[in-house]
């Protein structure tokens, strides 16, 4: 079906160039036989070994340019995105430059100037540099584009699993970011491809360079420069195939198999089964039940119940400021918190809420204050002789990964390239080097214990909110961490779909996990919560039970909001 | 008497002397490349032409490998007869001269007109000279046979050629004298130029004369030979300038091509007037 699809379209495409032809024959008065026999002599010249021969040379050209391009294009392209202005306008100016001269002057300059003060290129050689310097250029902006369509949530994910900026960018980024990348690319090699014609100024012998010459010769332009174009489109038509192969290899939204990894970029064949067919949702289990609940326990990591120091509470926060710009976030927050306790966070938006949490695990660096996780700064060291300051480490992503705190986001934030179990597998392997059975099988487990074992291989898109949250906790339990960071984890849940996760909450706080937990669930909060911390305005008004701080708050502001937030 | 008898002897034989010697320097001598011209070798000496260009240089229809010509056959003479390899290179003309400057090819030799602006980097060893023909439509309808009827036509000629100035010229003269403008359409190449004539997009094609006359001959329903200038504009090899072992090998070898009638042969297997041939000289400014 497909094949006779394609079949049709060849022949199409053959009719309408056999009609253009037509055209301008008959409107020169040419007999039949002689369109025929140019025709005939067209197709003798696509067999030529001299336009052939010419024909690899652009090939070439374009092969190797294109390779050096795309690496030194990604390279432009994180210079653009470095907070460095250095780099930043170094990379800014070298795509102004190189974009903004004509081409044709740069090889005449790399060919015939450059020997003057000593280097000397070969033809194809200057070319190959030419092209490639051009093409790293266009492509930076192709990347940065890339990589600037991929939503920043995907980052945040990474960095609260400990994954570096490099490993995001290579496993997270480019992957889902090749899909808006591809287009671009295959544009410029197809233009690339056509335009190693503008190097024949600097004895480049290629395709349309040698078919003027023959025409310069015989003057049969139109059979000449008609098997020149026949060869180009075949060309092109190889670039155009690589394209489509290589976008549905990165289209992540179809339910597929990985097919190819290499250095971090996945890509992936399509599932068997054709994706119009209806997909067979197992039918989501119950509640999850107390017993795979109480297997979570096992997962607490034998280090959050190391010894530590007795007199210090498990999270330390003294005296936190952060500003963005101007504004004050948060002003001088103190708040202790002890091993296994359950602390919820309530308050009006823009209180600070999330923002402390982003401090804790150190996604956000603090103005002043410290921060300490189990006794140890996450990404901090105290300055000789400052008087308790601290300055952030230069490999923050090893420290978090060492303090080992899960974060599970309000827009869950899974990796939406790859499936559910992949999801938890990737921080195990890539950050803690957990070898793949091991990971994979730790991954099941924690599918199981919430809810979601049949859904291993579904990708993110294909569940619903609740069963991706329930996923973001899995993978955030992956990491064994000795402390859970929740940021308003149903806010973005349809009603129905909000106890599934709060269910899975609920078992954690049973077998004793440290959990700080930003919501507004007040029944979750009155359930669960050990503690109850209300925040307003950057400032932690009141703190006590639940029974004090919501039955009986003693806060003129706490009153207001739990009125509003009750109602 | 009886002395000038011997001298008359003595400037015999000095007189034969000098004959044998020149006799010498006028025949080739492959085998004695280290001693006449050092630096050449073992080398390959790099020639650079357009093989858009016949009848001068271009692609054999028998073989597109091989380039043939009269000025690419006198190249490979002329080499030849020094004793020295040659590869062709080849790119658009207007690449030549800068590539020949920067010593990306050791010699250009494709129709290359000496003017005093060229010959300030590169020295010229003319061996002809040449006449520069207006090729239009068939039968000639606008009936152009001189160069002054140019006013109000289009003209078109090869980029960075002195047939381009010429036009170039030839416009300002029209304006200066208050006549119709004349259109100028540089063209990439002589087959592109050429079909704006057969397209009537441009009234005539100003290139060089033998080339004008070949492409008349060839397609006579298509062109005619407008008219034709001697301009007394010579054609020579272009060396850059301080490379002596390389001018040497040329003109010593273009002197013994025109001694020994190959200049004439070649011209008159590629259509070319032989009385075009011209004494060799070499002009360096």
């Amino acid at each position: 079906m497909n094949a006779l699809r394609i079949q049709h379209r060849v022949v199409g495409a053959l009719g309408m160039l056999a009609m253009l032809a037509l055209h301008p024959a008959m409107a020169a008065d040419l007999a039949g036989v002689q369109v025929l026999d140019g025709f005939k002599e067209l197709a003798d010249y696509v067999g030529s070994p001299f336009l052939l021969g010419g024909a690899w040379i652009a090939v070439k050209i374009t092969l190797l340019a294109m390779s050096i391009g795309l690496v030194l294009g990604l390279g432009l392209a994180l210079m653009r995105l470095s907070r460095f202005k250095a780099l930043n306008s170094a990379a800014w100016g070298y795509i102004w430059f190189v974009r903004g001269t004509p081409q044709l002057l740069q090889l005449v300059f790399i060919f015939d100037a450059l020997p003057l003060i000593g280097l000397r290129f070969d033809e194809i050689t200057t070319a190959v540099i030419g092209f490639a310097l051009n093409e790293a250029a266009f492509s930076a902006e192709l990347f940065r584009a890339g990589i600037l369509s991929v939503n920043r949530s995907q980052s945040t994910a990474a960095a609260a699993l400990g994954m570096g900026p490099l490993l995001t960018l290579r496993r997270i980024i480019l992957p889902q970011s090749m899909r808006a990348v591809i287009p671009g690319l295959a544009n410029d090699t197809i233009g690339m491809l056509k335009l190693t014609s503008i190097a024949s100024v600097i004895f480049v012998n290629e395709l349309t360079f040698r078919s003027q010459q023959v025409v310069g010769q015989n003057f049969k332009f139109f059979t000449v420069f008609g098997a020149a174009a026949v060869i180009y489109l075949f060309l092109t038509s190889g670039i155009s195939l690589v394209q489509v192969w290589l976008e549905r290899l990165f289209d992540h939204e179809r339910d597929r198999k990985i097919a190819f990894s290499w250095f971090g970029l996945r890509a992936s064949t399509r599932d068997v089964k054709p994706v119009d067919a209806p997909v067979v949702v197992p039918v989501d289990v119950k509640e999850p039940d107390a017993n795979d609940h109480a297997w979570i326990g096992t997962l607490l990591p034998a280090e959050s119940r190391t010894p530590r120091h007795c007199d210090e509470p498990f999270v330390a926060c003294r005296n936190v400021w952060k500003s963005y710009d101007k504004r004050e976030i948060l002003r001088g927050v103190d708040l202790s918190i002890a091993h296994g306790e359950v602390v919820v966070i309530l308050g009006p938006s823009g209180s600070g809420k999330s923002t402390l949490l982003r401090l804790i695990n150190h996604l956000e660096p603090l103005d002043w204050g410290t921060i300490k996780v189990d006794s140890q700064y996450v990404g901090y060291r105290e300055i000789p002789g400052g008087g308790g300051t601290v300055r952030p480490l230069h490999n923050l992503a090893r420290a978090r990964a060492e303090a080992r705190v899960g974060m599970v986001f309000q827009h869950f934030n899974l990796f939406s390239h790859l499936s559910a179990l992949d999801n938890i597998v990737e921080a195990q392997r890539q950050v803690y080097a957990v070898p793949r059975a091991e990971a994979e099988a730790l991954g099941r487990e924690l599918l199981k214990s919430v809810g979601l074992a049949a859904h291993a291989d579904f990708l993110p898109h294909r569940l619903s909110g609740g069963q991706q949250q329930r996923v973001a906790i899995a993978r955030a339990l992956a990491i064994k961490p000795k402390l859970m960071l929740f940021d308003e984890p149903t806010s973005a849940l349809d009603p129905e779909l909000v106890g599934e996760v709060l269910g899975v909450m609920r078992a954690l706080a049973d077998v004793g996990m440290t959990m700080i937990v930003v919501t507004h669930e007040i029944r979750f909060a009155r359930d669960v919560a050990d503690r109850v911390v209300f925040m307003d305005g950057g400032e932690v008004i009141e703190q006590g039970t639940p029974e004090q701080v919501i039955d009986n708050p003693t806060h003129e502001r706490t009153r207001k909001f739990l009125n509003v937030v009750v109602n | 008497m009886f002395m000038s008898k011997t001298i008359r002897l003595l400037l015999c034989a000095v007189t034969g002397l000098l004959i044998a010697q020149g006799a010498s320097a006028q025949s080739c001598e492959p085998s004695k490349v280290a001693q006449k011209y050092p630096s050449l070798a073992g080398k390959t000496i790099k020639i650079g032409v357009d093989p858009e260009s016949p009848p001068y240089a271009f692609r054999d229809s028998k073989d597109f490998n091989k380039i043939i010509g009269a000025d690419a056959d006198m190249a490979r003479a002329v080499f030849a007869c020094a004793g020295v390899k040659t590869e062709f290179f080849t790119a658009g003309w207007s690449g030549l001269l800068p590539a020949l400057g920067a010593e990306q090819i050791d010699v250009m030799w494709d129709l290359l007109y000496y003017t005093p602006e060229r010959a300030k980097q590169t020295s010229f060893i003319t061996y002809m000279q040449a006449g520069t023909g207006g090729l239009v439509a068939a039968g000639n309808p606008k009936k152009i046979d001189d160069i002054s009827k140019l006013c109000g036509l289009t003209v078109t000629a090869g980029i960075g050629t002195v047939e381009l100035t010429m036009a170039q010229a030839q416009a300002a003269k029209c304006k200066a004298e208050n006549k119709p403008a004349v259109t100028i359409m540089p063209s990439a190449d002589i087959a592109s130029g050429a079909r704006l004539v057969a397209s009537h997009r441009a009234d005539v094609i100003m290139y060089d004369l033998a080339l004008v006359d070949g492409l008349a001959k060839q397609n006579p329903q298509l062109y005619t030979r407008g008219f034709m200038i001697t301009s007394g504009m010579k054609i020579g090899v272009g060396v850059k300038k301080g490379n002596a072992d390389v001018i040497a090998a040329v003109s010593d070898g273009l002197k013994i091509m025109q001694a020994n009638q190959t200049q004439k042969k070649i011209f008159q297997q590629y259509d070319v007037d032989p009385s075009l041939e011209m004494p060799i000289t070499l002009l360096t400014q």
